[in-house]
């Protein structure tokens, strides 16, 4: 191995006609992985078009006077009757009761999953406060399926007991209410984590500066803290919300399937959009296969109104200071 | 402090309490009462077994009763089981979910003769040994008497309906069996369970090289503008569209490719293809959030020693950001077990015993959604699920916990200069 | 290609009007020069002054950031650098770099040696090796790591990885060595050793060193070129620039009446 440096260096001269072709070959090899990586992120992007796209086109054909037996779209928007088995698509009360349910859900969500958050970041002790972070966690990572377990097995007997104790009578507890607690729980955990992360970055000279002046830890807390970090707990919000629009499977095990409405009492069944949409899952064509994804546009649409209204809420807050 | 304001403090305080309370409350709650309907029903047994019960028919061998003496009861036998103590079995009567009487075997003796039958029935088993075991529901059993007639007794003949009757007229009457007619219990996941490894299995081999390399382009190569700012927000809202909607894309934007593979209908590879697309922004964000964390110095000393991007990333880049993706990775797989809604519209809900890559199947957790559907929803198995799917889950975050740990200790290490 | 006729030695680069611009801040302003073939050039000045701007020009490391622009000329053999016809690939194997913070790969010290020449697809065992240890003892750290060829580089201490850097530098027997800053982040005995290993390593090497500290370019360059706010204020041998300089503001600075 003790060889001088010149020698080497001759041995190494050797290859060097070689390393040209193979830089050529590595460099056709990094021409073509550039492209793949850079195909792989405009396919990644391209997604979200292709979606609304697609199940927008789909969601329009059974308005089409060239479609089989077309839906009236007039009847479709302001229809407040659901009744596959008699063609009648009516989708008004159905938005309604969405609305309505995801509203309900993320008024008891909300305020809780701001004072937990604050729990956790200012008030809690280290230990309980990495307690209530893993709670938080885990109840973000129940897959929505076993909410719906819970929801037919636990709340819906509550809201039962409930109903009787003001006599009014369920169907088995499946009924808005149902729905609304279950939405409450399920949100809870996105808004939570999302104002934590919200507080987090909340500077710490603010909290000193207001503390300087005399101000309480709770007071400081709850006046300085929460109003520098409301812009990213209202985009928590807007994400619980979006959350509670869209979740399907679990909505579906407890809202009853109205085929009227809007329901406006709380004991009573309901039908959402998602729950509209997983209902008789045997057809695979026809009128009540593809009027799920005029359904599904109909969903994209009120998820999109209710991004732009809250942002521009949340504008409207931050700009009032 | 006046005392209205260390009263008005107070209140506050304990609100926050209260609504921490709240959701340890709720958690608790969803974990006592799946364990308390799910636990008894949950054994090794319905994690194994297929959800449709298999027909088996034996035969036997002629065998001299002469040579076995009279069996023991074991010590161990409930109340309600019948012995006999001619053929060292057991039965016990009772109903199922479809309210239909029937009669299980729960204990064989090691040396029953009832130990040796061979399947009669046709198919892959056929020939094989098949003892009246424990776990077989008994439909019908064949004898000869003392006259050398063959009789049967079971659920299906007229006699013997009832374990208590069954008995008396093996101890009896009968001078040796001749073959039994029984089914094996139903209900069971081991189909779902395959399946949704089936659907963990393609979803990764699609997602994962799909997002790895956006996350690169995007970390790596993109340049910063507007287009790049456009891919990135695009990418953001794909992780707000509902898992319903990504169903609804399935069956109609991924549909026309499976289709190309000659899968008709629903099937295990639409449902992964869909959730390689909800899994991306999931996949882009983690990879993107490791790569962010290699140290440029590396990326600049590997190209100022005449390495193309390339080698750079594949070499240098990559490997250094491994944790993070094996992070993406796991939580991938939790979100593949827990999704339910994209799947009963691309993989269907109708169980299966035999999935297959192009065929139609169930989930885990669509598995529960189906025998919650029906007209008596089955809390028992449901929660059983749960369980199973909860603990999977667990495991995964705690070990995404621990993988992120390690990393933020490694990077706060500080450098020995 | 030399138009300069003031040149008294073989040039390694010879740079021409070059203007460099991040957006539309100048960082470098018309700068010409001519480095001396195998010789140290030290570049000083205080800090912005666009010294570690400049040197990443040679092996167009620039081209990396975004926003960045360049005018000018940089002959290298009388070939300009930024020509299309140049491989920038095989320009950076001509001209080895170095950096601040030590920044070895999260790999083995034999490695991280070898990494140049595997990515130029050498994969014989035997050229390997020998590159790898020619190149640790040429780095003068040979010694200390000659037992442990496999640990990971990053276990090393501060002075360690940065000689094993050094070491994976002149692994692909480069013409330059860039070197920016390579001991500031290092205690006064790693920076005593690299300071060896510099002047042990120009009668093979041409090497060019940014450099904050002006004692170490008085010790170890032939060459320094004083920069202040993206000019070079003066340029000469090493000797001049401490001891006589012809412009008041590199006096002012080598005298360390500001810094």
């Amino acid at each position: 191995m003790e060889k001088d440096i010149n020698n080497s260096k001759d041995n190494y001269e050797l290859i060097s006609e070689k390393r040209t072709k193979r830089r050529t070959m590595y460099k056709t090899i990094d021409t073509i992985m550039r492209g793949l990586f850079k195909l792989s992120g405009l396919i990644s992007a391209l997604m979200i078009v292709l979606i609304i796209l697609f199940v927008t086109i789909k969601g329009l054909t059974v308005f089409l006077p060239s479609y089989e037996n077309p839906v009236d779209l007039g009847n479709f928007l302001t229809g407040m009757r659901w009744r596959a088995d008699q063609q009648d698509y009516g989708v008004l009360f159905i938005i309604i009761n969405t609305i309505l349910s995801s509203f309900l859900a993320a008024l008891i969500a909300f305020p809780l999953a701001v004072l937990s958050a604050l729990m956790i970041t200012k008030i809690a002790p280290k230990r309980l406060s990495g307690v209530l972070t893993t709670i938080v966690e885990l109840l973000a990572a129940v897959p929505s399926v076993v909410y719906g377990v819970f929801a037919s097995g636990v709340i819906t007997s509550l809201v039962d007991n409930i109903a009787s104790f003001f006599n009014y009578t369920t169907f088995g507890g499946n009924s808005m209410l149902a729905v609304v607690l279950l939405l409450a729980i399920m949100i809870y955990p996105t808004i939570t984590s999302m104002a934590v992360v919200a507080i987090n970055a909340v500077p710490e000279s603010h909290e000193l500066g207001s503390l300087a002046l005399g101000a309480s830890r709770t007071q400081t807390n709850f006046k300085v803290v929460l109003s520098s970090a409301k812009s990213g707990i209202f985009a928590g919000l807007i994400l619980g919300l979006g959350r509670a629009y869209g979740e399907a499977t679990a909505v579906s095990m407890v809202a009853g399937n109205a085929f009227v409405g809007p329901t406006w009492n709380p004991f009573g069944i309901t039908r959402t959009l998602t729950s509209t949409m997983l209902s008789g899952m045997h057809e695979t064509a026809g009128v009540d296969y593809d009027i799920r994804f005029s359904v599904g546009i109909i969903l994209m649409i009120v998820i999109l109104i209710n991004n732009f209204l809250v942002n521009y809420i949340k504008r409207r807050i931050e700009s009032g200071e | 402090m006046t005392r209205r304001r260390i009263i008005n403090d107070k209140i506050k305080e304990a609100l926050t309490w209260l609504s921490s309370g709240i959701s340890a409350f709720v958690l608790i709650a969803i974990v006592v009462f799946i364990f308390s309907r799910g636990w008894e029903t949950l054994n090794w047994d319905l994690l194994t077994t297929g959800y449709n019960s298999e027909n088996l028919m034996a035969d036997f061998v002629h065998v001299d009763m002469n040579e076995f003496s009279e069996f023991e009861k074991p010590s161990n036998l409930k109340d309600d089981a019948v012995f006999s103590s001619k053929y060292g079995i057991a039965f016990v009567d009772g109903i199922d979910a479809n309210k239909e009487t029937y009669t299980k075997v729960v204990y064989l003796d090691e040396s029953s003769p009832l130990q040796d039958g061979k399947i009669t029935t046709a198919g892959p088993r056929q020939g094989e040994q098949l003892a009246l075991h424990e776990g077989l529901y008994l439909q019908k059993i064949s004898y000869l008497d003392e006259a050398g007639d063959k009789k049967s007794a079971g659920q299906m003949s007229p006699e013997g309906k009832e374990a208590s009757e069954l008995v008396a007229i093996l101890d009896n009457q009968s001078v040796e069996i001749v073959d039994f007619y029984a089914q094996t219990e139903g209900g069971g996941l081991r189909g779902s369970i395959i399946t949704t490894l089936i659907l963990i299995g393609i979803t990764l081999v699609i997602a994962l090289p799909l997002g790895i390399f956006a996350a690169i382009y995007l970390n790596e190569l993109a340049p910063k503008n507007k287009l790049t700012s456009a891919i990135r927000s695009s990418i953001e809202l794909l992780s707000g569209v509902p898992s319903i909607i990504f169903g609804l894309m399935g069956m109609t934007m991924l549909f026309p490719i499976t289709q190309l593979f000659g899968i008709d209908g629903q099937s295990i590879t639409l449902g992964a293809m869909t959730l390689a697309v909800i899994l991306l922004p999931v996949i882009i964000r983690q990879t993107e959030e490791a790569l962010i964390n290699v140290p440029n110095g590396m990326r600049m000393a590997s190209l100022s020693l005449g390495a193309t991007e390339f080698q750079t990333i594949y070499k240098v880049v990559v490997p250094n950001a491994l944790p993070g993706i094996l992070t993406a990775t796991l939580l991938s797989i939790s979100r593949i077990i827990g999704e339910s809604a994209a799947l009963i519209f691309t993989v269907g809900t109708a169980i299966t015993d035999n999935p297959a890559w192009n065929a139609k199947g169930t989930s885990l957790a669509v598995h529960i959604y189906t025998v919650m559907g029906g007209e008596q929803p089955n809390f028992e198995l449901a929660s059983a699920i749960s369980i199973v799917i909860l603990t999977i889950v667990l495991i995964l975050n705690v070990s995404v916990k621990v993988i992120t740990y390690y990393m933020t200790k490694e990077k706060d290490e500080p450098a020995k200069a | 290609m030399s138009e300069n006729n003031n040149t008294q030695f073989e040039t390694a680069f010879e740079v021409r009007d070059l203007d460099l611009y991040y957006d539309t801040f100048q960082a470098l302003k018309k700068i010409n020069m001519d480095i001396p073939l195998n010789q140290v050039t030290a570049f000083i000045g205080p800090s912005g002054c666009g010294k570690s701007t400049f040197i990443r020009c040679f092996n167009r490391m620039n081209d990396l950031i975004e926003d960045c622009r360049i005018e000018g000329e940089i002959f290298h053999h009388g070939v300009e650098i930024h020509d299309k016809s140049v491989d920038v690939v095989q320009l950076r194997t001509e001209v080895g770099m170095v950096f601040q913070q030590p920044n070895p790969f999260s790999m083995s010290v034999y490695d991280n040696v070898a990494y140049g020449l595997r990515c130029q697809g050498v994969k014989d065992k035997n050229i390997l090796d020998e590159v790898v240890e020619t190149s640790l003892k040429q780095a003068a750290i040979w010694d200390e790591v000659k037992d442990h060829l496999n640990r990971n580089a990053m276990k090393l201490s501060g002075g360690q990885q940065q000689r094993l850097c050094i070491a994976r530098a002149i692994s692909l027997k480069p013409e330059v060595i860039l070197m920016d800053e390579p001991t500031s982040a290092l205690d006064p005995i790693a920076t005593t050793k690299i300071e060896d290993l510099i002047t042990e390593l120009k009668k093979t090497y041409t090497i060019i060193i940014v450099t904050h500290s002006m004692s170490q370019a008085a010790r170890i360059s032939d060459r320094t070129a004083f920069f202040l706010l993206g000019e070079v204020i003066e340029y000469d041998e090493t000797d001049v620039i401490f001891h006589n300089p012809a412009d008041s503001r590199t006096e002012d600075y080598v005298t360390g009446k500001f810094g």
